[in-house]
């Protein structure tokens, strides 16, 4: 009896998440027995990442309302950090992944504190602006900072980026079979970030973050501090962003200002608004649908981006949920048609009195 | 010493007047229903292109290549508002900030990558333009900025004529300062959203002939002047086109000294500098409306 009581405490809702989480890590330690690929399970990382990213700009957006525009921006600062660190200072990829991830707080703090004064869609319009600014400035650089060789290396990197600052040491250690060394670090790298993920928006501040977005109003009537709350928010999301821009540099041992474009800012948006806004494992979801759909766009070459505009625009308008959101209209629905059909039928069922049928 | 401050009021000048008409068009939207067009830059190439299709492809005389721009960018805000923008008002009211703008934001991907589909990546020139200079006294301008100018200046005549004269305007005017007060009142508020679209298409589309006869014809054409037009906008206080039309000049010339004295790639930056600090001093803008956005 007692060791049932601290169970019941767990609601229904932390049990699903929980199996769900479950079945999902036991998916993910079979994947590499079951997949031999390279191309495959190298699409997977990268997956991986994108989702990782996609949570993160949910928690920003779907949680806490700030529409941010310039998470790749975020993802880029932790991704040339790492790789500056190692370009420059010659250090090991692994003690340079923190450091870049501050500096990727740093950095959003800074942008935050520009931004977070304002709301809704002038925070999307600066931060946007600013996305661009760091676009253009390092593909613009064409100042020498170094001589590697005889070839002259932007501080920035300009327009190719860096590459061959070093790796996650996988390689060394597993030779041929390095990319099943890397998707174990990503996938680790994305269920920690879940996990914290799943932390905060649980947690009292988690709260506040989704009273600032609910009723923002009420929310500093009733003393939550809208631009601290929003700061705090920004700099966490921003620490796993930009850890993940380290490992993606590190991954692909390169890292160059393409990650800044446009596409991939919307590859993220349109992960997070097919799969559901707000919703815990709706950026999981639309990562799955989006890149299976990109996968199978592929074949048309050039419609991918054409497709993937589309996609946006059409799910934004048929379902505003994304696709966790119409899942659980459909366990709704489906529960109510159960209920009503119960409800419907003789009353032998009298001792247990449903709850108040809903299709009343 | 004079021809080059000449040199660089005139370009200052006539991309500021390019940016307050695009600026017009986005803010126009934002005012009277709450949306951010961020398919406007689409828009802006869409026009561009259609009027090289017209004059370049079918042979006809410019008149009816600027016409064909101002019509396609009308069709193009029908278009969205039947597609998008009247299913997502159905919508909760407080989500429609967020979904317009990432539906738009397919949108126009979608429509600048048909249009680099259809016409392919390599620029084009747009037939729009007029060769050589004019002389006024000591100072050399060249035609083309003047025409561009010129086409701002009766653009927002036309405009202002239409906001401030007729019922339309009215209508508009009216569902800007209070959308329910202006519904109750008998204003279709639906027309107004439509007529609305259809106009800043239309501008969009001037727009877009005007800008690429300054540089060429390119799919992602209309992106810079539009990130531009975004930042004038919230200067400005989106939704203010008086503002909007001061905030473009004024950053235009601001940009183009800079672009000058430090070189073309620190314009945007110091523009963007400009902005925050503003922002940090005013945060809904120099001229908005102080309610609505603090909190």
């Amino acid at each position: 009896m007692t060791d049932t009581k601290p169970m019941s405490r767990i609601s229904r809702s932390a049990r699903t998440d929980l199996a769900i989480s479950l079945v999902l890590v036991a998916a993910a330690i079979a994947l590499p027995f079951m997949v031999d690929s390279r191309y495959i399970l190298g699409q997977i990382v990268l997956a991986l990442f994108y989702a990782t990213i996609a949570s993160q700009w949910n928690l920003l957006f779907g949680f806490s309302g700030i529409f941010s525009l310039a998470q790749m921006a975020i993802f880029a600062f932790g991704g040339y950090a790492t790789a500056m660190l190692c370009f420059y200072f010659g250090w090991n990829v692994w003690a340079a992944l923190v450091p870049g991830a501050l500096g990727a707080v740093l950095f959003s703090l800074a942008v935050g504190l520009a931004c977070l004064r304002l709301t809704g869609v002038y925070v999307a319009l600066l931060t946007l602006a600013i996305a661009q600014t760091m676009y253009l400035l390092i593909v613009t650089d064409t100042e020498c900072f170094v001589m590697v060789g005889s070839v002259c290396r932007q501080f920035t990197g300009g327009a190719v980026g860096f590459a061959r600052f070093g790796d996650l040491g996988t390689r060394a250690l597993l030779r041929a079979q390095w990319l099943v060394g890397n998707y174990a670090i990503i996938a680790v790298l994305f269920a920690v970030t879940m996990v914290f993920t799943y932390a905060i928006v649980k947690s009292p501040i988690g709260l506040a973050f989704r009273a600032l977005k609910d009723n923002p109003g009420y929310a500093v009537a009733r003393g939550v501090n809208r631009f601290q709350a929003q700061l705090l928010v920004f700099g966490i999301s921003a620490f796993f962003t930009g850890l993940a821009g380290g490992f993606y540099a590190a991954h692909f041992q390169a890292i160059g200002p393409g990650v800044l474009s446009m596409s991939q800012l919307m590859f993220i948006i349109a992960i997070v608004v097919v799969g559901g806004v707000g919703t815990f494992w709706g950026p999981l979801v639309g990562t799955v649908v989006l890149v299976l759909a990109d996968e199978l766009m592929r074949e048309s070459g050039e419609f991918r981006t054409l497709g993937l505009g589309l996609i946006i625009a059409l799910s934004v308008v048929l379902m505003p949920k994304g696709l966790v959101g119409r899942f659980g209209d459909l366990v709704h629905w489906l529960a109510r048609r159960r209920a009503k059909l119960t409800d419907a039928k003789p009353i032998d069922s009298n001792i247990v009195q449903s709850p108040a049928p809903a299709g009343k | 010493m004079v021809d080059v401050l000449m040199a660089i009021l005139v370009a200052g000048f006539t991309s500021g007047a390019l940016y307050a008409l695009a600026t017009v068009g986005l803010s126009l939207v934002w005012g009277s229903m709450g949306m951010l067009n961020m398919a406007h830059a689409a828009m802006l190439t869409l026009g561009g292109y259609v009027a090289f299709t017209v004059i370049t492809s079918l042979g006809l005389p410019i008149a009816i290549g600027f016409a064909g721009a101002i019509l396609a960018g009308a069709v193009a805000g029908a278009i969205l508002y039947f597609a998008i923008v009247r299913n997502l008002l159905k919508n909760d009211k407080s989500t429609f900030e967020a979904n317009v703008m990432i539906a738009t934001v397919g949108i126009g991907i979608a429509l600048e990558n048909a249009i680099l589909l259809t016409y392919g990546g390599q620029p084009l020139k747009q037939p729009v333009s007029i060769a050589g200079t004019f002389r006024l006294g000591p100072l050399t301008l060249p035609w083309q900025n003047l025409l561009i100018i010129a086409v701002v200046v009766v653009m927002m005549v036309v405009v202002s004529l239409a906001l401030g004269r007729t019922r339309m305007g009215r209508a508009i005017r009216a569902t800007a300062q209070n959308r329910d007060a202006a519904q109750l009142m008998g204003v279709a508020v639906n027309r107004v959203y439509l007529q609305v679209l259809m106009l800043s298409g239309a501008l969009a589309g001037i727009c877009g002939v005007m800008v690429s006869s300054m540089t060429q014809l390119s799919p992602p054409l209309g992106n810079d002047p539009m990130l531009k037009a975004f930042i004038m906008c919230v200067v400005a206080g989106l939704g203010n086109l008086p503002g909007a039309v001061a905030a473009a000049l004024g950053l235009a010339l601001f940009e183009s000294f800079v672009q000058y004295a430090l070189g073309a790639r620190w314009g945007f930056p110091s523009l963007l500098f400009v902005v925050i600090a503003v922002l940090i001093w005013r945060p809904s803008g120099l001229f908005g409306r102080a309610e609505i956005r603090r909190m």
